[in-house]
């Protein structure tokens, strides 16, 4: 963006936010937290996936109670992060 | 056709030019190219023309003589071509390594071995290992090619880009949805190194997997996830590839696959690899651009970043911070934290140095005869340590733990929690070196591993939080902050100290936290 168009977004944006009684601003609040929201709900697939995926191979093992099977496994997984 | 450059000036500084148009424009130093620019992109107005600076990798070696032209990359005209001495050297430039090989800067610029300057017989163990690398991909399930450059060089003349320095894979799942592409890539990634390889993981759905080539020297080579987001309402289905691909998109463009030809060998490809290529570096990929910038859109790049980033938060950083200290034992003794818990809890059977950083408590600890756990996400930053142990048969076991990723903390937690026996935390500027997610992780890492009794050692910089920079990669933290979530997970507070930093004139530095913890049943 360059000065010019930049100086001129800004100028609109604060007319319209005083036509509008500031609703303007209270929009771009709403989209940086809306943002923000999006983005902690996309975070969730890699905490889910890294989840299951730990679920799914140590669980088993852990429930045995067998410390050399649970040692076994923790090798093996660790190996693989 | 060849750009109108008028009014060349080359010195110290950097070029200056009069041009309108924009194009890429070599940079060659008696002959061989060492840096590419766009005329307009890359510079700015000075003197009624244009000024373009000497990229930062390169001022170090313009010191002498040299045949300095420009050449328009893709009509190859050569546009100035002169004689030229920087700075008060007499000898002819030489941009090398410290084994004297021909270095270049990529489209990044960094100074790389870039293809150009390396021969038949020296890029022959790339493709060995990328053949291998495709061949052991394959039999953990997933039909990888060669993607970006390396998928670009091949199709567009046979070969791997000249300013180019690696080698890159991709591949496209069957699956749609994140989670499932993301576990599928672990799995993956586990029958590897089944195989024996060693890997590194960049992301939800990108690592890399460790050659060893002929002469025993590692190569890595990059392998990146995608997958096909489902088409909804009016929206096409997407393509979305690791780390700069979010676009329209069918798979069967894809899959099944078919061939290109790299350097004489057959490898395989995407079915139509123009999709994918225009998807990778726009409609005009076929026309070669050395300096290339990729503009990923801001929503695929916020794509991307939310369902696969996160896991490497600040550890580049610190990577960066160790790489020069790494080798050099650390020579201040044990810490006052070190001190304070041995006069507490005496010499412990076991201590997890949770943050070890370079190590200097965990040989400190080990030398003493204590069993040692040091956990840090760059497992490198302890080198000169992890020899010292070595040589001296200590009982310290240095390990990759990662805070950001659950997989990797959790299963820490879940050893230590089947570890019989007392044990005591040591966390020494660790929760002011961490993201808040990454903080949340140590407290419940802490909770598994000390709910059957033993303490957590904390010592932070206290204050109010500030920006974290590259130089300034620890923040401080309020102190009642910190008590407080603690005391959320259960935590008891057993002792609490504020103190400061000690230079080495004896003067008070920094302010400082210490707190004593323990999970009481």
């Amino acid at each position: 963006m360059t000065d010019k168009t930049g100086l001129r977004k800004r100028v609109a944006r604060k007319v319209a936010n005083a036509a509008g009684g500031g609703i303007v601003d209270e929009l771009f609040q709403r989209i940086t937290e809306l943002e923000a929201e999006v983005q902690e709900n996309r975070n969730l697939n890699v905490r889910v996936g890294e989840l299951v995926d730990l679920v799914s191979e140590l669980m088993a093992p852990v429930a045995s109670q067998d410390p050399a099977r649970i040692e076994a496994a923790l090798a093996k997984f660790e190996r693989s992060l | 056709m060849a750009p109108k450059v008028e009014a060349i000036r080359v010195d110290d500084r950097g070029i200056t030019f009069r041009a309108t148009e924009d194009d890429v424009v070599d940079v060659r130093l008696d002959g061989r190219r060492v840096w590419s620019f766009w005329l307009q992109r890359d510079s700015v107005p000075e003197a009624g023309g244009r000024y373009v600076a000497w990229p930062n990798a390169l001022r170090r070696f313009l010191d002498g003589v040299t045949r300095l032209s420009l050449v328009a990359h893709v009509t190859e005209t050569t546009l100035f071509d002169e004689e030229l001495t920087f700075g008060t050297g007499g000898d002819r430039i030489a941009v090398v390594n410290e084994k004297g090989q021909p270095l270049g800067l990529d489209k990044t610029n960094k100074l790389m071995l870039t293809f150009d300057t390396r021969s038949a017989e020296h890029v022959a163990p790339l493709l060995d290992s990328l053949e291998e690398v495709l061949g052991v991909i394959k039999e953990a399930g997933i039909e990888a090619f060669p993607a970006y450059g390396t998928l670009l060089g091949a199709v567009r003349a046979g070969k791997l880009i000249g300013h180019d320095s690696d080698a890159d894979l991709g591949y496209v799942s069957k699956h749609s949805h994140p989670v499932d592409v993301i576990r599928e890539s672990f799995q993956v990634q586990r029958r590897i190194t089944e195989r024996g390889y060693d890997t590194y993981r960049y992301s939800g759905i990108a690592f890399r997997i460790d050659v060893l080539e002929g002469d025993g020297s590692k190569r890595g080579l990059d392998v990146f996830g995608g997958f096909i987001a489902a088409p909804y309402g009016d929206n096409p289905a997407m393509l979305y590839l690791m780390g700069e691909v979010g676009a329209p998109f069918e798979l069967e463009w894809i899959y099944p696959l078919g061939t290109t030809v790299l350097e004489g060998r057959t490898l395989p490809a995407p079915a139509r690899p123009e999709k994918l290529l225009e998807a990778m570096y726009g409609p005009g990929w076929k026309v070669p651009d050395p300096a290339y910038h990729f503009t990923t859109p801001r929503t695929t790049y916020r794509r991307l970043n939310g369902w696969f980033r996160g896991i490497r938060v600040l550890r580049n950083e610190w990577e960066r911070r160790f790489s020069t200290t790494r080798n050099k034992l650390p020579e201040d003794g044990p810490s006052a934290l070190a001190q304070l818990l041995v006069e507490r809890e005496g010499m412990p059977e076991l201590l997890v140095d949770l943050g070890a950083g370079r190590g200097g408590d965990s040989l400190w600890f080990a030398r003493q005869g204590a069993r040692v756990r040091a956990l840090d996400f760059v497992k490198q930053a302890s080198l000169a340590v992890q020899k010292v142990a070595g040589d001296e048969q200590l009982d310290l076991v240095v390990k990759d733990v990662n805070l950001n990723s659950l997989r990797s903390w959790m299963s820490e937690a879940i050893r230590l929690a089947h570890t019989p026996g007392p044990k005591v935390i040591l966390a020494r500027n660790l929760i002011d070196a961490q993201s808040e997610v990454s903080r949340e992780a140590t407290w419940r890492l802490c909770e598994l591993a000390l709910r059957d009794g033993g303490r957590l050692y904390l010592e932070f910089l206290r204050g109010q939080r500030r920006e974290r920079t590259e130089k300034a990669l620890l923040t401080p933290l309020p102190v009642a902050e910190i008590v407080a979530e603690l005391e959320r997970h259960g935590a008891v507070i057993v002792h609490q100290e504020n103190t400061h930093e000690v230079k080495p004139s004896g003067a008070p530095g920094r302010p400082l936290a210490r707190l004593v913890a323990e999970w009481q049943r």
